[in-house]
């Protein structure tokens, strides 16, 4: 299907690949060390906040409540990620605002004895200091895994999908001038779709390096630039026949 | 440039996945990568480490404050490795020129304080822009990026300030059982120990220059390919990638 490589066989990228049981792959976003540190950070401050809270109100009852209030904390520093993980579809508020979800290996949701055991295990990801041994194991893993998530085979991915292109403009639509692949009929549209975002001399540059797909002009044809006749190939992968 | 050459997929990603390309890259050259910057970096440390006589964090301050002239040869290898190409020594010393001189002042005193100069690095080094036109240019990539920009920033700050505290953390653990205490106590009074003064300093020292030396290339990489998937949303390299490895 896909053009014979002709750059390095293999080229870099992060994506996870999972096979489902109906053989189906798909491919999972594993997320990095910037946008957990950041995540981490946001889930740090709310922690931080309720401690406040929890404190506030407790110390009213005098020594009953500081003996509380060490209670209290406990539970939101072990409690606050295992809770969120498992009830607000695998994120904490911190993960949530940074667009990345935990998913066990396979893709599927998080289950309870993963979320327990990855977070169980920040306790070594912590040492000696401040998650030293997660950031590094994150930063030497290829799927960005930390002690935790390597024992209880969960992935932490990007949710969010990032979308550049619309709905491509109106053109008279044309056939190409061979049957194209999938990955090629994927890249005329993408294109098309970003018709908004590009200026037009770098839309109709890109136009030309796929000149070849386009059918020679007939002598009664109306004059049409590359783009636009690209984009005409556009619609009619799209099912425009006009 | 020539974007059929890259030996990365470009794809449209967040600003924080693009980071993680980087992280990505820099595992897929690493060899190259250490192989160049270990010897610059060695020797500055090197000559850094010889004025702890005179204060004791003077030899922290200078290679912080050289980070990015240092910086230079990280994306020197790393605009390489993003073609697949491995970087030797001897590549870097005949792009010697283009690495280590030039664009001192702007490195040392205006980028030193730019909470994003990981991301705005290539417009300076690779672009080779000057002028009005460099501001034109970093300004547009910093467009609606600044927030993103500075939270590559702010990771990596956090991560080498845990890092380097973890080294140091590391001697008190593995110090004998009843012996914790006196190392403790010889972070901050140095001068009541036998271990003395200069010690404690090289020992902070020689460990916030191992951070560096394994940090600084991931955190210069993830600002390069954040570049890059600036000019993905910019100017479409995405799509430039895919036409013509299809049709060229």
């Amino acid at each position: 299907m896909n053009a014979p490589h002709t750059a390095a066989p293999q080229r870099i990228d992060t994506l996870a690949l999972a096979e489902t049981p109906e053989g189906i792959v798909l491919s999972l976003q594993p997320a990095g060390l910037v946008a957990r540190t950041l995540a981490f950070l946001l889930d740090l401050l709310i922690r931080l906040a309720i401690n406040l809270v929890v404190l506030m109100v407790l110390s009213a009852l005098g020594r009953l409540g500081g003996g509380l209030a060490l209670i209290a904390f406990f539970c939101v520093e072990w409690l606050y990620p295992i809770v969120f993980e498992l009830t607000r579809g695998g994120a904490t508020p911190g993960k949530g605002v940074m667009g990345l979800r935990v998913v066990m290996d396979t893709g599927l949701p998080i289950t309870p004895a993963g979320s327990f055991i990855r977070n169980l295990l920040r306790v070594a990801d912590f040492l000696p200091f401040g998650y030293a041994f997660g950031i590094v194991t994150m930063l030497l893993n290829r799927e960005f895994k930390r002690l935790g998530d390597l024992a209880a085979g969960t992935l932490v991915v990007h949710a969010k999908q990032v979308v550049l292109h619309d709905a491509p403009p109106d053109a008279a639509s044309i056939a190409p001038a061979r049957a194209l692949s999938l990955s090629e009929r994927a890249a005329i549209r993408a294109w098309a779709g970003r018709a908004r975002r590009l200026t037009p001399a770098r839309f109709e540059e890109l136009a030309q390096i796929a000149a070849p797909v386009l059918p020679p002009v007939q002598p009664g044809d109306p004059k049409r630039s590359t783009a636009e006749r690209l984009l005409g190939v556009a619609q009619w992968l799209m099912g425009s026949r006009g | 440039m020539r974007v059929e050459g890259l030996a990365v997929v470009l794809r449209p990603r967040s600003q924080s996945e693009a980071c993680d390309l980087g992280l990505a890259m820099v595992r897929a050259q690493a060899a190259s990568v250490w192989r160049c910057f270990a010897p610059v970096f060695l020797a500055v440390a090197a000559l850094a480490l010889c004025t702890v006589d005179l204060r004791g964090w003077l030899p922290m301050l200078i290679i912080f404050w050289l980070k990015p002239w240092l910086d230079r040869t990280l994306l020197f290898v790393m605009s390489r490795a993003v073609f697949g190409q491995a970087t030797r020594w001897s590549d870097l010393w005949q792009a010697r020129r283009q690495v280590f001189g030039g664009q001192f002042l702007r490195t040392l005193l205006w980028r030193r304080f730019s909470p994003w100069r990981a991301y705005t690095q290539p417009v300076e080094q690779l672009e080779g822009q000057r002028g009005g036109a460099r501001r034109k240019r970093v300004s547009l990539m910093l467009n609606e990026n600044r927030g993103a920009a500075t939270g590559l920033q702010t990771a990596f700050v956090h991560a080498e300030a845990v890092l380097g505290y973890g080294l140091v953390a590391l001697l008190w653990w593995f110090a004998p059982e009843n012996r914790n205490a006196g190392v403790w106590d010889w972070f901050f009074h140095p001068g009541a120990h036998e271990a003395g003064e200069l010690a404690r300093d090289l020992v902070f020292s020689v460990s916030y220059m191992a951070v560096v030396l394994f940090l600084e290339p991931f955190y210069v990489a993830a600002g390069f390919a954040m570049y890059l998937n600036r000019r993905v949303a910019l100017e479409a390299w995405d799509i430039e990638q895919e036409f013509r490895r299809a049709f060229a």
